[in-house]
């Protein structure tokens, strides 16, 4: 097997080249840094709007002067329905007595009111399933239909702005992670087409001599693996560093960046980015191999 | 072993060769002489396929070059071993790896890659510097290094194409009793020289080349 010769072929010209390979392995690892932090900003969003459906309620205003028995009949259609988790009664008195927990330190609001004037409400939970803009207007279009129902209120504009956030979002990172990508490869690409050039006579005299494509790429497939995989190696000593003095520095004088989340599973997974993207450069770099 | 019959290469519309057509047979030494610009090269470029033909077709050991796969091109050259006008050593190696790599490219491992090598230079009288880096050697030397790699993995055919072009004569000689020890041995031989001392009573055909055309051929 001609591998462990290929091996050489490669580890000589990475040395032969140091300072050049030096700097496409920091290069690499530059881009597959910014990838890591645009992944790490997508994650948030998505487990921020993954949160989302525990904290989000439909609240049904009941018409006024409802008897207790038309009620619980509203409550067990409401309940019948396939969207709902949980639907929780809150009588005239209730929304008073919350409303005045509320505005505890502003209690002259309500100074002069004799009359309760908050109608009884029921708060429902939807499913995690159906909470996106869909399901939730197709499901108040139905509820409102029931008798006694007076008003269905669910947050329209605030789902429609999460939903629009959380696309943007995502079409941004996705296009940044792919320019990025392109980018790491195009770095192992440039690096491997001078290597490629440098050694043209000697690959021209292998041809001749009877060597095989797979003979020919080997060095530098190699080559391009190894540039790639120190990339995510120095990559991934950035994103440690990132997380340590997020995570273990800033969170200490700004606490409520706790609720962040870093995957742990990005540090092992940048080398093997790093190796697919340096075989994909080094692939185009050598393109088709003629021998005549 | 090596068939042409009626072939032709164009250069920007200039013909290197023109309407060839000879034979060689297995184990046979021929010689192929003419001036410079005669097509000899050609000729030996389209036989180890760095050349296609334009016109006409060409069978080597068996295998019709016109129906051959691009990807069976590396099999075929292992059957032919090339000592090039222009050398081709690897500067930046040494004359064992110079060697070596004719044999790494077959896969061969390296154990046995080292025991070979050590004895071809032996052959060619210069196992004694096998650790010198080829452009520190003579071009005498040289020439024997890129004999050395173009035997050393046993082909079938040997093409040499002015392999006594920059030595003097009495290495010369000795690359001529070189060659002919290789053919002994059962290898075809090719060599494509404008020295006449090199064919001079060998007892071998020769084909003579001029301006693209064969213009005859006699013994040497």
């Amino acid at each position: 097997m001609y591998l462990l010769y290929s091996f050489r072929l490669a580890f000589q010209s990475l040395w032969r080249e140091k300072w050049i390979n030096l700097l496409s392995v920091l290069t690499i690892a530059a881009g597959l840094f910014m990838i890591t932090l645009t992944f790490f900003v997508v994650y948030n969003i998505d487990l921020a709007t993954k949160r989302l459906p525990a904290r989000f309620s439909v609240m049904l205003y009941l018409d006024d002067g409802l008897s207790e028995q038309e009620t619980g009949s509203i409550i067990a259609q409401l309940k019948k329905n396939n969207a709902v988790e949980q639907a929780r009664y809150i009588a005239k008195d209730k929304a008073l007595e919350e409303l005045k927990g509320v505005l505890k330190n502003a209690d002259y609001i309500l100074e002069g009111i004799d009359e309760n004037p908050l109608p009884a409400s029921i708060e429902i939970k939807l499913k995690k399933e159906s909470v996106n803009i869909a399901s939730v207007k197709k499901f108040a279009a139905e509820i409102k239909k029931i008798k006694g129902i007076a008003e269905v209120e669910y947050g329209e504009q605030f789902l429609n702005s999460i939903h629009s956030i959380k696309g943007m979002a995502k079409a941004g990172s996705l296009s940044l992670i792919i320019i990025m990508s392109a980018g790491v490869i195009f770095v192992c690409y440039s690096t491997l087409k001078i290597a490629f050039y440098r050694r043209k006579e000697e690959i021209e005299t292998f041809k001749l001599l009877g060597a095989t494509r797979g003979f020919i790429r080997a060095p530098f497939v190699i080559e391009g693996s190894v540039l790639g995989m120190f990339g995510g190696i120095a990559s991934m000593a950035a994103a440690f560093a990132f997380y340590y003095v997020l995570f273990y520095k800033v969170t200490a004088t700004i606490p409520i960046l706790k609720i962040l989340v870093f995957p742990l599973e990005t540090f092992p997974a940048l080398p093997i980015v790093g190796l697919l993207l340096g075989i994909g450069g080094a692939v185009i770099a050598l393109g088709r191999i003629r021998f005549s | 072993m090596i068939h042409f019959s009626n072939v032709t290469k164009f250069y920007e519309n200039q013909a290197a060769i023109k309407n060839i057509t000879f034979s060689v047979e297995k184990g046979e030494m021929v010689f192929m002489t003419g001036p410079s610009g005669a097509g000899k090269s050609t000729l030996l470029k389209i036989i180890y396929l760095s050349e296609k033909p334009d016109e006409g077709s060409v069978t080597i050991a068996e295998w019709d070059l016109s129906k051959l796969k691009e990807s069976n091109i590396p099999f075929l050259r292992r059957n032919i071993g090339v000592v090039f006008q222009d050398f081709r050593l690897l500067d930046n190696r040494n004359v064992f790896d110079n060697v070596a790599i004719a044999l790494r490219i077959r896969g061969m491992l390296e154990g046995e890659i080292q025991e070979w090598v050590m004895e071809i230079l032996k052959m060619v009288n210069l196992r004694h510097k096998a650790d010198s880096f080829s452009r520190a050697l003579s071009g005498g030397e040289q020439q024997r290094v890129v004999i050395a790699r173009a035997i050393v993995g046993e082909p079938t055919i040997l093409l040499a194409d002015e392999p006594t072009g920059n030595i003097d004569p009495d290495t010369a000689a000795g690359i001529t009793r070189l060659f002919k020890e290789i053919n002994a041995r059962g290898t075809t031989v090719v060599v494509a020289t404008h020295n006449r001392e090199l064919y001079r009573n060998t007892g071998r055909r020769v084909f003579r080349l001029d301006s693209g055309n064969m213009v005859g051929e006699e013994i040497g």
